[in-house]
This record gives C-alpha cells, structure tokens and sequence, in this order.
C-alpha cells in the first residue's frame, strides 16, 4: 500500500521533469505536481516510510534504466545512467551497506561515468536519426529472450523456499561498515584483493595499448 | 516492513531492461552502458541477499564486481576509440571484419 503511494508520487513528479520537454504545455506540468502534493497531504506519515521511499526510488530507477536504454542521444543517455547508479547508492543505504553506497558514488557515478561522458563527447556523437534498433530479427529475438529472462526470474524468485520479512530500521550490530568489510577483504579474501589489483594493472595496460594511435 | 523479494524482482527488472538493451540497441557505448546496468542489478541482488542472511560476504562479491565493471569499462572504451579512429562509426554493424 505504502510501495503503491512512493510510486504514485513519483510518477506524478516525473512532471517536473519540463526542462526536457519544453515544447509541452505548462498544465501538464502543474496538474500532475498538484496531484502529487495532494496525495502527499491525504497521507503526510507515508513521508516517513520506508516502503515509500522505496517504492518512489525503485519507480525512478526502473524509470532511468529505460531511458538508458532507448533514448536515441547517448549523451542523455549517460546522464540518466547516472540517475539510475544514483538510485542503486540509494537501495545499498537502505539495505545498510553504506561502504559499498559510498564507493557506488565514487567510482561508478564518479569515475566510470565520467570516462562515458568523456567518450561520448570525445567522439562528438550525435543522436540517432529514427533510434536504429537492430534488424527485425534481432529486434524480436532480443524481446523474446528479455521476457524469457524476465520470466524465469519471476519464477525462481516465487519459489524461493524462506520469505522472510525484514524490518529495515533494524541496525544490525557489525554489518555494512568500513571496519567489517576491510575485516573481510584483507583477512579471509586478501588473494582474492590482490588479484584483482593484477586484473586493475592488465586493464590499465590494454586500454592504453588499445587506444594508442600507433605501436612503436 | 519489507520483504527481500522486493529488491530481487526490481533487480530482476533491471537486469531484463539491460539485457533487452544489449540485444537490440547497435550503438558500442550504449550497449556498454547497458552491461553496467546489469552489473548493478546482480550488485543490488548481492546485497538484498547479505541484508537477508546478515553476512557480509555478498558486500565482498560487490567489491569485485565493481572492480571488474572498472577494468571493463576502461577497456571496452578503448576499443571504442580504437574502432571510431578506423571506421568512423560506433555501429557495431559496420565492425563486422571477425563475422563469420
């Protein structure tokens, strides 16, 4: 019920999204922001839920995700992918892993997005005339698997053998810090750190071999 | 209150979304970005499940995958680069020398 109202409201905030459609009437704009203050007074403790401010991040993040993937400028679509690795920093801090929503901003919002944006403007590209999505083949056989996919998910995950609830305002003692992880990464999975700074030097060396103009 | 599925059939949703992205978009970048989604569907998926056995070996695994997504990124992208200097294109049509 609570899931239903962040969904609501930030479906009807979306409306204030007009810088990115300027050519629409500005009463679409302020119906739907009226209507979602209004919701928000018929149910002003909502504010303070847990469910609905997950059910309004959740709908953003959907909302991001399908931007990302078929707004036919990649400049846009850089920018909502950083919305949407945004919201994902929001659900870690919910679910009280806070090291990993702090490195989810720094590195992937921070510094895997700013080398997107980096291409992306190196390359001067421009946006796609008429959104090329594949061939009829490729276009239908992408959709068939995507709801395959999405099905087989659905389906394992109402299967699942325990359900249980969990009270997200509980603190759990000696989870999600800094101390816990590093407990972790530099006892029981040290090989494991060290081997992925091999993996960070071999990238490093592939991406300039890669980019370079010519091997000398 | 909240149930755990909740995060697994959003990270579900996402990880179709992405998927669907890489199989019907033709532009590197956008498809790359859309492998990062999916990489962040399965990170959201990790942690709902460290929150729900209270371990926090899925926050580890989150470390790595970040990791990766990083070296894949920084990679990938220089591919682009190198493609767009030869061909002129990010149309992963026209890379079309290595098809069988």
């Amino acid at each position: 019920m609570h899931l239903l109202t962040g969904w609501i409201v930030a479906l009807l905030l979306l409306a204030l999204m007009r810088p990115f459609f300027p050519d629409r009437p500005l009463l679409t704009t302020l119906v739907p922001a009226a209507l979602a203050l209004a919701v928000l007074l018929i149910y002003p403790r909502d504010l303070l839920l847990f469910e609905f401010w997950a059910g309004a991040v959740g709908f953003v993040a959907i909302l991001s995700a399908l931007l990302v993937v078929m707004h036919p400028n990649p400049m846009i679509s850089v920018l909502f992918l950083i919305l949407h690795l945004f919201c994902i920093a929001l659900f870690y801090l919910m679910l009280q892993a806070q090291v990993l929503a702090a490195l989810q901003v720094i590195v992937y919002a921070g510094a895997i997005m700013v080398l997107f944006v980096f291409v992306v403007m190196l390359l001067n590209l421009k946006a796609e005339e008429g959104l090329r999505l594949g061939r009829g083949f490729q276009r239908t056989g992408g959709l068939l698997v995507g709801t395959v996919f999405a099905g087989l998910m659905f389906w394992a995950i109402r299967h699942r053998q325990d359900r249980p609830y969990f009270d997200p305002g509980a603190f759990v003692e000696g989870f999600g810090t800094a101390k816990d992880l590093g407990f972790l990464l530099y006892g029981r999975y040290v090989f494991a750190f060290e081997a992925a700074s091999i993996l960070l030097v071999a990238a490093m060396v592939g991406a300039v071999v890669l980019a370079k103009r010519r091997l000398q | 209150m909240i149930r755990v599925e909740f995060f697994l059939i959003l990270a579900a949703l996402l990880f179709t979304i992405g998927c669907v992205g890489v199989l019907i978009r033709r532009n590197v970048i956008v498809m790359l970005m859309c492998v990062e989604v999916m990489l962040n569907s399965v990170n959201l998926t990790f942690v709902a499940f460290a929150r729900e056995g209270q371990s926090m070996t899925g926050h580890v695994f989150v470390f790595f995958v970040m990791t990766v997504a990083a070296a894949e990124a920084a990679v990938g992208l220089a591919i682009v680069i190198a493609l767009f200097r030869r061909r002129r294109t990010t149309d992963v049509d026209d890379a079309n020398l290595m098809r069988w």
